[in-house]
C-alpha cells in the first residue's frame, strides 16, 4: 500500500526535519531532566538500598537519613531480645567537619558502625579492609569527595573535629543528596568526637531472621520502642525520597519542567501537522473527490505523528545517551529507568497522535469539490 | 426494441446555493443522458452552471431537487457514505490542475487512487501499471509529477481516473493548462480509451478542439441546456 503520509513527510525534508527536531527537544529535555532528578534523589536513598538492613528504626519524625537526631543507644538491647530478629546494631550518621590541608573547613557526612561487614557497608571498597576501621583512627573517604576536598590518596591524614584520622581506603558510590561526601569510621571513635553522641544513636539497624516477615518484626519493635520511629527498608527508602521531592520543591518543579517540555513538543508537532493539513488541502481534497473519507486523511495525519514520534523519540534518546558521559564528568548522574522510557515512548506516542488530532477538524471541513477550484 | 441502458442519467437537477441570507438558482431543471462510450462535450461561459453540473454527476455535490443515476443506480444523496461509494466504485475524475500527488511517483499516484478505492498490493500495482500503459506511459512509472511535462502529467491523471474501471469519466478542463499540441494529444487519447474501454465521458470544456472528439456537444447557459 502506498503511503501517502510518509512520502508526504519525505518530501518536504526541511518541515520533517523541523517537526522530528521539535519532538527530540521534548523528550531529551524530559529523558535528561527527569534522569538528572532521579540520579539525585537516588543519591538520597543509596546508603540505604546498600545496606544489608531490613528495618531501621529512627528517632521520632526523622525525615530523611541525613537529617536524624539521636536516641539511646541501649535501645538496641531490647531490640535484638525480640523474636524475629537475626541481628541489630547502631549506626551513627552525623555531619562533621574535616580540615582540608589548605586549613580550610569543609562539612562531611560520617557514617560509623561497630560492623561494617555485617551490613555491607560501604560498599565498593578500595585499599582496605572495612574491618581495619576499629584497629585505630582510621577512615575510608568516598571518591567523589575529591570534588569538594580536592585530591587526596591513600596513606594521607586529616582532622575531623580537630582529630586526626588517617585515610586507609576509599569508596565509591556512596552519596548524600545534600552533596556532603560520606566518610566511614568506627563507632566508637565518631562517639568520641561529640559530646552529644555519648551514649547515642542515630539509627539501629535491623537484619530480620529467615522466615520472619520484616512488617510484623516492625511492629514488634514498634511496641518496645515506643518513642522511635520504625521503618522497613522500602519504606525508609520511600520517606527520604519524598522529603526531598516534596519539601524541596524539587518534585515541582521536575513536573513543570517535564510539562513545558511536553507542551513544547505538542506545539511544534501540532504547528507542523496543521501547516501541512492546510498546504495539502487540495490533495485532501483529490482523496475526498476519488472516494476517501475523512478517515482515510485521518490515517495520514495519525501515520505522519507517529512516525514523527518514533524518529523524534529515537533522536532525543540519543541525544540523552550522549550526555550521560558530560554529565558524569559534572559528577551529575542522569539514572533512566526502562519502565520510565517506556512510560516517555509512550507518552511522547499520546503526545503526537495529540498535536495531530488538532488538525482532524480542519481536514473534516474540507470540502471535496474544492479540487474543481484553480 | 429496447432503449440503451445510459451509464450516466441527470433528470430534472436542481441546485440552488444559499449565500447568506440570498438565495442563489445555479442549476434550474437540467436533464442530461450519456451512453456507454459515449463522449459529450458540456459547454458554456463562466458562471454558466458547468463545473456545478460535473459535480453532481460526479456525487460531490447533491441536487436541491431532481434526481441522478450512476451506472443503473439511483444515488442517494442523502448519505454522505453513499455518495463516497458511488464515486469510489463508478467515477473516474480529470482536473484541470492534473491534481497530483507530488510526492508520489506516476505510479503511485494511480495506486494510492486504487488503495482508496480497496485494491492494495501487488494486484493495485499491476493495475496501476495497466492504465499508465495504457495512456502510453510506461516509461515514465517512476517519475515524480514535478518531472513530467503538462501532458504527461494529465495522461497520468487520466490513468488514474481509468484505474478501478469506473464506467463514468468525467474530465473538468482537462486541456486548459496544455498547450495546443499537447491539449490535441490528450483528447485523442482520452477519446479514444472512452470508446475502447466502453465509458461514458463527460467533459467540461472553453476548449474548441473538444468538439472534434465530442459525440454530442451541450451547450447550458444560465443554469439550463441550450437548445
Amino acid at each position: 500500500m502506498v503511503s501517502l503520509a510518509r512520502k508526504n513527510l519525505l518530501h518536504d525534508r526541511l518541515r520533517f526535519a523541523i517537526t522530528v527536531s521539535g519532538v527530540a527537544f521534548a523528550v531529551t529535555l524530559v529523558l535528561v531532566q527527569v534522569g538528572l532528578f532521579m540520579g539525585l534523589l537516588a543519591k538520597a536513598t543509596t546508603t540505604i538500598e546498600h545496606a544489608d538492613a531490613d528495618i531501621w528504626v529512627t528517632s521520632r519524625e526523622t525525615p530523611n537519613v541525613d537529617f536524624a537526631h539521636t536516641f539511646p543507644e541501649t535501645t538496641v538491647l531490647r531490640v535484638r531480645g525480640l523474636a524475629g530478629v537475626e541481628r541489630a546494631d547502631n549506626l551513627i550518621v552525623q555531619f562533621m567537619n574535616i580540615q582540608l590541608p589548605s586549613g580550610a573547613e569543609e562539612g562531611c557526612l560520617v557514617y560509623a558502625l561497630e560492623d561494617f561487614h555485617a551490613w555491607n557497608l560501604p560498599w565498593n571498597v578500595q585499599g582496605a579492609d572495612v574491618a581495619d576501621l576499629r584497629r585505630g583512627r582510621y577512615i575510608l573517604m568516598d571518591r567523589s569527595a575529591e570534588r569538594r576536598f580536592g585530591p587526596f590518596a591513600v596513606g594521607e591524614h586529616r582532622e575531623i573535629l580537630r582529630r586526626r584520622f588517617k585515610i586507609i581506603g576509599t569508596t565509591e558510590g556512596a552519596a548524600s543528596f545534600t552533596t556532603a561526601p560520606i566518610v566511614f569510621m568506627d563507632f566508637a571513635n565518631a562517639q568520641e568526637l561529640l559530646e552529644t553522641l555519648q551514649n547515642r544513636t542515630h539509627y539501629v539497624l535491623v537484619k530480620v531472621a529467615p522466615g520472619a516477615v520484616p512488617e510484623a518484626v516492625a511492629a514488634a519493635i514498634r511496641r518496645i520502642a515506643p518513642y522511635n520511629d520504625v521503618h522497613t527498608q522500602a519504606d525508609w527508602a520511600r520517606r527520604s525520597r519524598a522529603y526531598w521531592v516534596v519539601s524541596t520543591g524539587l518534585g515541582m518543579n521536575m513536573g513543570i519542567t517535564v510539562f513545558l517540555g511536553v507542551l513544547v513538543g505538542i506545539v511544534v508537532v501540532a504547528q507542523t501537522l496543521y501547516t501541512s493539513a492546510v498546504e495539502h488541502m487540495k490533495e485532501f481534497g483529490t482523496v475526498k473527490a476519488i472516494g476517501g473519507s475523512n478517515w482515510d486523511i485521518y490515517r495520514i495525519l495519525g501515520e505522519q505523528a507517529l512516525i514523527a514520534a518514533v524518529l523524534g523519540y529515537g533522536l532525543g534518546g540519543l541525544i540523552s545517551l550522549a550526555m550521560r558521559p558530560l554529565m558524569a564528568r559534572l559528577f551529575l548522574n542522569v539514572l533512566v529507568s526502562p519502565q520510565f522510557a517506556l512510560a516517555v515512548f509512550v507518552g511522547t506516542l499520546l503526545m503526537c497522535l495529540g498535536a495531530a488530532m488538532l488538525s482532524f477538524r480542519r481536514v473534516a471541513s474540507i470540502d471535496p469539490a474544492l479540487v474543481f477550484r484553480t | 426494441m429496447a432503449a440503451e441502458p445510459k451509464v450516466l442519467e441527470a433528470t430534472d437537477v436542481v441546485k440552488v446555493f444559499e449565500e447568506g441570507a440570498q438565495k442563489v438558482e445555479v442549476l434550474r431543471g437540467v436533464s442530461l443522458d450519456v451512453a456507454p462510450g459515449e463522449v459529450v462535450a458540456l459547454e458554456g461561459p463562466s458562471g454558466s452552471g458547468k463545473t456545478t453540473l460535473l459535480s453532481i454527476l460526479g456525487c460531490i455535490l447533491t441536487p436541491t431537487a431532481g434526481r441522478v443515476r450512476v451506472a443503473g443506480e439511483t444515488v442517494d444523496s442523502s448519505s454522505a457514505a453513499r455518495l463516497r461509494e458511488v464515486r469510489r466504485r463508478s467515477i473516474g475524475f480529470v482536473f484541470q490542475q492534473y491534481n497530483l500527488f507530488p510526492a508520489l511517483t506516476a505510479l503511485e499516484n494511480v495506486e494510492y487512487a486504487l488503495n482508496v478505492k480497496g485494491l492494495r498490493g501487488l494486484e493495485a500495482e499491476k493495475e496501476a501499471t495497466r492504465a499508465l500503459e495504457l495512456v502510453g506511459l510506461e516509461d515514465r512509472l517512476r517519475f515524480l509529477p514535478r518531472d513530467l511535462s503538462g501532458g504527461q502529467k494529465q495522461r497520468v491523471a487520466i490513468a488514474r481516473a481509468l484505474a478501478g474501471r469506473p464506467q463514468v469519466l468525467l474530465a473538468d478542463e482537462p486541456t486548459a493548462n496544455l498547450d495546443t499540441a499537447a491539449g490535441t494529444q490528450v483528447l485523442d487519447l482520452f477519446r479514444g480509451l472512452a470508446k475502447r474501454e466502453d465509458k461514458g465521458l463527460v467533459v467540461v470544456t472553453h476548449d474548441p478542439k473538444v468538439r472534434a472528439i465530442a459525440d454530442r456537444v451541450v451547450g447550458i447557459r444560465d443554469g439550463r441546456l441550450a437548445a
